[in-house]
């Protein structure tokens, strides 16, 4: 569904990535994993358009993306729940939901209506807390609401592939379960997602397939199962030594 | 008594016109970070357009004033979408921080220019659409353009507010202001959205234009100083507050008549912009201003 070639992407002069290798197949739930600074969120911000890339191709359903900026990519059918949450503040949570939408809701959007009222509903009982605070303000959530309402709202543009980027951040740890587990429910339905995080245990036992990446380069990957029994990658990101 | 309730009032109508501009002030830096020096030359053109399809100086006149003003209202969003594409998006592309505040000034002082040579330097008469006879209420004698004036301002805020509030153009608008980026993401086109503030603000001070020229005169420099003490009134209620501009356009549009009439009318600016200086020193973000609380 998503294919990464070559994808080379910089800030002003620095180089950060340089020539990302990855494939996210449709239905699969694929992990980003590595130390801070490797460029997990360069990658994913070059893929939804956010970073124009500096070299490479992506390809989503077999259209190239690469360069696009990040509205149309959005059109295309990528939805990315960005890197701290980036939640309409001045927006209530039903808002921040419809404008989710935005790509359905509108002529320009060119994504199929489908049944949005289901789709908020089936958002809101995915969330029940969202659904508890559907009218307030998303700058009056707490930092575990904010992260919910990044996720749904990004499920409501009913993507092909979902970005999830660092969901657990700063997240009590109660919190962090419930977001894996929702992210469990997701793929059960069957969607593609790309999934950057820190808890890289928690990530490879939720996913198909993982990369690791160490400065800016994709260093091992293989199947889940087997990067969580790589003794190398069990030392050095899982925190466990063999 | 009376003569202060007259000129309270008619502050009040001058103020709703600052604000109207001021509002326009407020669009465009909400989406993009940048202001429209040009919106007093966008208030003349919308008057000296208004004049040439509802007034006789072209061989009009074409249409009457009612039906003059929608077109007004989109020969202002045309000007300001044209404004955007020539002189401010190519600042925020290339991220420059300040090359927007000269090509907005380069291009006002363009029309202005351009109205000069195709209507002549003089002062024109607007033929008011309403009876010129004023109305006594509470003992002041108000001009009916003036209440209209009142009207028009608050009507046309409002309906913004609803677009904004009620539909997901308005709600995609909203969501440029607070976070540009997270509104690509949502597939929203926030470079159109940009346009869209130029053109709402142009329109704004379009339909400021048409509603004040027939209390005052219309001509090539009457947009300057409008411009420039609208300036003040976003400043002085924040770039930030709906609420600010029309508390902040009041209360200079009443300093100036009550300044004008108790002390002299060659001192009326001075409490409007001895305001604006206090403000600046005291809550710089303006009286109505918001500091946002970002959670980490």
């Amino acid at each position: 569904m998503l294919e990464i070639n070559q994808l080379k992407a910089a800030y002003g002069q620095v180089q950060v990535l340089h020539g990302i290798e990855l494939k996210v197949p449709k239905g699969q739930v694929v992990t980003l994993i590595g130390s801070n600074g490797a460029g997990k969120t360069t990658t994913m911000r070059a893929i939804s358009g956010m970073l124009k890339p500096t070299g490479g191709t992506i390809k989503l359903g077999g259209r190239s993306i690469a360069g696009l900026p990040a509205y149309r990519i959005a059109r295309i059918g990528l939805a990315h729940s960005p890197e701290g949450r980036r939640v309409f503040p001045t927006q209530t949570v039903r808002d921040n939901l419809l404008l989710g939408a935005f790509t359905r809701l509108t002529f320009g959007g060119k994504r199929a209506r489908g049944d949005i009222r289901g789709d908020l509903d089936r958002a809101l009982d995915l969330f029940p807390r969202l659904r508890e605070r559907q009218f307030q303000l998303a700058g009056t959530l707490s930092g575990g609401e904010q992260q919910m309402l990044a996720m749904a709202r990004a499920l409501m543009l009913n993507p092909d592939v979902l970005l999830l980027d660092e969901p657990s951040m700063g997240l009590a740890p109660i919190l962090v379960e419930e977001v894996f587990h929702i992210i469990g429910r997701l793929k059960e339905q069957g969607m593609t997602m790309l999934l950057v995080e820190q808890f890289a245990a928690a990530a490879l036992a939720v996913a198909d397939y993982g990369y690791v990446l160490e400065n800016g380069r994709i260093a091992v990957h293989g199947q889940a199962e087997q990067l969580r029994n790589d003794p190398k990658v069990r030392a050095a990101y899982l925190g466990i030594a063999h | 008594m009376d003569i202060l309730l007259q000129l309270l009032m008619s502050g009040v109508a001058l103020g709703m016109i600052y604000a109207v501009i001021a509002f326009g002030y407020q669009s465009t830096f909400a989406t993009s970070g940048t202001l429209n020096f040009g919106q007093g030359e966008a208030l003349m053109l919308g008057a000296m357009v208004g004049l040439s399809l509802s007034g006789d100086i072209l061989g009009g006149p074409f249409v009457n004033y009612w039906l003059m003003v929608p077109l007004v209202l989109l020969f202002g969003a045309l000007q300001g979408a044209v404004v955007e594409f020539v002189g401010v998006r190519p600042a925020i592309k290339t991220k420059s921080e300040f090359g927007w505040i000269m090509s907005t000034i380069a291009l006002g002082i363009i029309f202005r220019n351009t109205a000069e040579n195709l209507w002549g330097r003089d002062d024109l008469p607007f033929p008011s659409p309403l009876p010129t006879e004023p109305i006594h209420i509470f003992g002041a004698n108000v001009l009916p353009m003036e209440l209209m004036v009142v009207v028009g301002a608050i009507l046309m805020m409002v309906l913004v507010e609803m677009f904004n509030r009620r539909s997901i153009y308005g709600k995609a608008v909203v969501a440029t202001s607070s976070d540009r980026d997270a509104a690509g993401l949502m597939g929203i086109n926030t470079g159109l959205v940009i346009t869209f503030s130029y053109a709402l603000s142009s329109m704004s001070a379009a339909f400021a234009g048409v509603l004040i020229a027939p209390i005052t005169l219309t001509g090539a420099s009457m947009g300057a100083v409008l411009g420039l003490k609208a300036f003040a009134v976003a400043i002085i209620g924040g770039l930030t507050s709906g609420l600010g501009v029309i508390v902040g356009g009041i209360l200079l549009g009443v300093a100036e008549t009550t300044t004008g009439f108790y002390l002299s009318t060659g001192y009326k600016d001075v409490p409007g912009l001895v305001l604006l200086l206090l403000v600046l020193a005291v809550k710089p973000s303006g009286l109505f201003g918001k500091t946002t609380i970002k959670k980490v």
